[in-house]
């Protein structure tokens, strides 16, 4: 079986979404390309004619050429757009989207803790607003 | 530590910033770093470290009844086993938390409340980011693929305790010895930058 025959995956992170996708094309060194079907489904956003939209915020895409052509959108040009953070591996194909920092001060500058759910040692799991109505203090530990 | 309060008065989620569930319930099963009636949550993925932008352990963020901030993080070690490190009297978080569950006082007024609740620079995401690829590709059986990133996060992020320490493992360094003093060393020399008591 040849390379070319084999399907590639590659796994898209953001948050807590893990997605697999097929590429389209060969992922080069900067970015993949996947469909606008796979970057909604790993990403949540979608390529409008107003630009890169999830629920009712939209940015604008200034240079189109730049992140599509023919169905194909760079991975790369999408985390440009919206300011986020890419850090890619071409082989295996692994890329992580991080958060703007924007995004981050914003939410910390409205003063609100904002919610996680995370797994507890018994299997569940937990969040923070499960305590909502209680003090509550978050201790960040780890055994490093 | 913490032993006083109750849950009807304060819950705390101890989070451990870890990879290893079995090393986590190990420490927390031999040094608790908080009384054992309170949920112990694994954060593989460091998503609590980017969400309230946590650089180091111990640190604690203090949320009120009502969701709000009331002390964004800050290193609060348990004791003062370490104060010629922390440079941190643990005496001031404590009696402070203390005086906040008993009696509703605020450690912190809006102006200080406001002021410690940073921006992340682009360099300190970017690392975020490149740590978890890093991780990712080592778990998944790609160690130098994984070691390159996590070398890029420790590049872009020099004071991120929970990068650089917490990625020694991974990096078959030890936390404990003497690899972590090199890079405290460097740290220090730097102006122990991100270090909010």
């Amino acid at each position: 079986m040849s390379p070319a025959s084999t399907p590639q995956r590659a796994t898209i992170v953001d948050g807590d979404r893990v997605t697999m996708v097929a590429p389209i094309g060969a992922p080069d060194a900067e970015t993949l390309h996947l469909s606008p079907e796979d970057l909604t489904r790993a990403t949540g956003w979608s390529l409008r004619p107003e630009g890169l939209c999830r629920g009712d915020v939209c940015f604008p895409v200034r240079d189109r050429a730049a992140i599509v052509h023919d169905d194909a959108i760079s991975l790369r040009g999408v985390a440009d757009v919206l300011g986020r953070p890419l850090a890619y591996e071409p082989e295996p194909p692994v890329a992580v989207l991080g958060e703007a920092p924007q995004t981050v001060g914003a939410s910390l500058a409205s003063g609100r803790a904002p919610n996680f759910a995370l797994p507890d040692l018994d299997g569940g799991t937990i969040e923070l607003d499960d305590y909502a109505g209680r003090k509550r203090m978050l201790f960040a530990w780890s055994s490093w | 530590m913490y032993e006083e309060f109750d849950p009807g008065q304060l819950v705390i989620l101890a989070v451990a910033l870890d990879e290893d569930v079995d090393a986590v319930r190990q420490w927390a099963r031999e040094e608790p770093p908080v009384p054992l009636t309170y949920p112990v949550l694994i954060d593989r993925d460091h998503l609590l470290a980017e969400l309230y932008d946590i650089v180091n352990v111990p640190t604690t963020i203090w949320i009120d009844e009502e969701g709000r901030i009331v002390r964004p993080r800050s290193i609060a070690p348990a004791d003062d086993t370490f104060k010629d490190f922390t440079q941190i009297d643990s005496s001031i978080h404590n009696d402070a938390l203390r005086a906040w569950v008993r009696e509703g006082t605020l450690p912190l007024d809006d102006t200080e409340v406001r002021s410690r609740l940073h921006t992340p620079s682009a360099d300190a995401q970017r690392a975020r980011a490149e740590r978890r690829l890093g991780m990712h590709l080592v778990r998944s059986g790609h160690r130098d693929a994984g070691e390159r990133h996590l070398t890029t996060a420790l590049e872009l992020a020099p004071g991120d305790w929970a990068i650089h320490r917490g990625s020694m493992p991974v990096r078959g360094k030890d936390p404990f010895g003497q690899d972590f003093m090199d890079f405290y060393e460097v740290w220090e020399a730097a102006g122990r930058p991100d270090y909010e008591s």
